[in-house]
């Protein structure tokens, strides 16, 4: 467990170099995203490609609160990455800031759900579900979802969900799990995965 | 213009816009953005690139909200396509103009942010495009050895943690010699002031904006 509650100045720069480091990963599944998109929308799924790829884009939030294990973790984690994304990647401009808040709260809700005690497949499906949901809300008003018919809806948040699962979810257990077996975790206050 | 007014005009507006369904107000935002960045002599190339990148999403949930929804509604598919350039064009906004050292040091002196949130996450900022080059190689150098770390390989975020553990060492090392110390009260080398046309550069707008969102199609 973890010893403090205190962010030091090296787990701000910890946090901010996972968002970079995975964003640095998620450049390359830019063209998928628009290849579903291009080959969705004559079939009118076209909002698909966003719940298919949104577990990409909301995995560094689960993750850092899985690993680093302190109040707040969740939400820097994905919100640092958005700063960063806003002003090196730039393409979404604001919207990318309000939508890494959104991400940051939605997953960080998971961990305060469990009262920063338990981390284990319980919490971390739980951070992953209200992620999904969270989400899918503010997207609700955003990208209109508001406007689909109830079965779209259901298919395009049982799709967000599997997605966001894998990532935040099945791939963030696997990282922490080789992470705890390298006993790199241990200086900054995470053990047991 | 202050950078923390800035970013919290553009926040405000940004988030408004995502909740109301103004077409006007949209082409207005669009408009204003337009021309306060030819006043600042952005690039005609950035300022192309920069609009090119949401075409495609932009037209893809626009189609589907005109013709894949029971209501069919034209003009809110417009508000959506209209309202995606408005974003990138309100982002682009601050972050073509003002620098994140710029932000940092005013959110810092301005909105109080603690400083080891400001010049921690400008730290690691800093390294990005080192980042970007360290996890091509990180993934070169296992091809080499016939192993495809792809996005979804567990073992290829692992060895960006890894990296990430080393640098945020060596960074926060590197802040203590030139002697940063944490949560104490600084001086500041840079000052920014916040003057009362900075007020009125962010209030004016909003007022501005409110009736276009509400009152207008």
């Amino acid at each position: 467990m973890n010893l403090s509650n205190h962010y030091h100045v090296r787990d701000i720069i910890f946090i901010t170099l996972i968002g970079i480091a995975f964003g640095a990963i998620f450049i390359s599944t830019n063209f998928i995203y628009n290849f579903l998109t291009v080959v969705l929308t004559p079939v009118g799924l076209a909002p698909m490609a966003n719940d298919i790829n949104m577990g990409i884009w909301v995995m560094a939030g689960p993750l850092t609160g899985f690993i680093l294990r302190k109040p707040g973790a969740g939400f820097l984690g994905e919100f640092l990455a958005a700063v960063g994304e806003m002003f090196f990647g730039g393409q979404w401009g604001a919207s990318t800031l309000i939508s890494g808040a959104i991400q940051g709260i939605a997953s960080e809700l998971g961990f305060t759900l469990t009262g920063y005690k338990v981390y284990n497949w319980f919490s971390l499906c739980l951070s992953c579900l209200t992620t999904t949901i969270v989400t899918f809300a503010w997207d609700m008003f955003k990208n209109g979802y508001a406007e689909f018919h109830f079965g779209m809806l259901i298919l395009l948040f049982v799709v967000r969900f599997i997605s966001i699962f894998f990532f935040g979810g099945i791939l963030t257990k696997m990282i922490a799990a080789l992470l705890d077996r390298s006993h790199m975790l241990a200086k900054f206050g995470g053990s047991n995965v | 213009m202050n950078p923390s007014f800035k970013l919290i005009l553009i926040i405000l507006i940004s988030f408004e816009i995502s909740f109301t369904r103004s077409l006007t107000a949209n082409c207005v935002l669009i408009a204003v953005c337009l021309i306060y960045l030819m006043i600042h002599k952005i690039k005609l190339k950035t300022l192309g690139i920069v609009l090119l990148i949401p075409v495609i999403p932009a037209v893809a949930l626009s189609i589907t909200i005109a013709f894949f929804t029971p209501a069919q509604d034209y003009h809110f598919a417009l508000v959506l396509f209209s309202r995606m350039f408005a974003y990138v064009l309100l982002g682009t906004s601050f972050t073509l103009i003002n620098s994140p050292i710029e932000l940092a040091r005013s959110l810092e002196q301005n909105l109080h942010l603690p400083s080891k949130f400001a010049y921690g996450s400008l730290a690691a900022f800093g390294v990005l495009p080192k980042m970007k080059s360290t996890i091509l190689t990180l993934q070169k150098a296992a091809l080499m050895r016939g192993i495809t770390l792809s996005y979804w390989s567990p073992k290829l975020y692992f060895k960006a943690l890894l990296i990430a553990m080393n640098w945020s060492d060596e960074l926060a090392q590197a802040m203590l010699s030139h002697g940063y110390v944490e949560d104490t009260t600084r001086t500041y080398a840079a000052t920014i002031p916040i003057k009362s046309t900075d007020w009125a550069y962010m209030i004016v707008p909003i007022l501005i904006i409110q009736p276009l969102l509400f009152l207008l199609p």
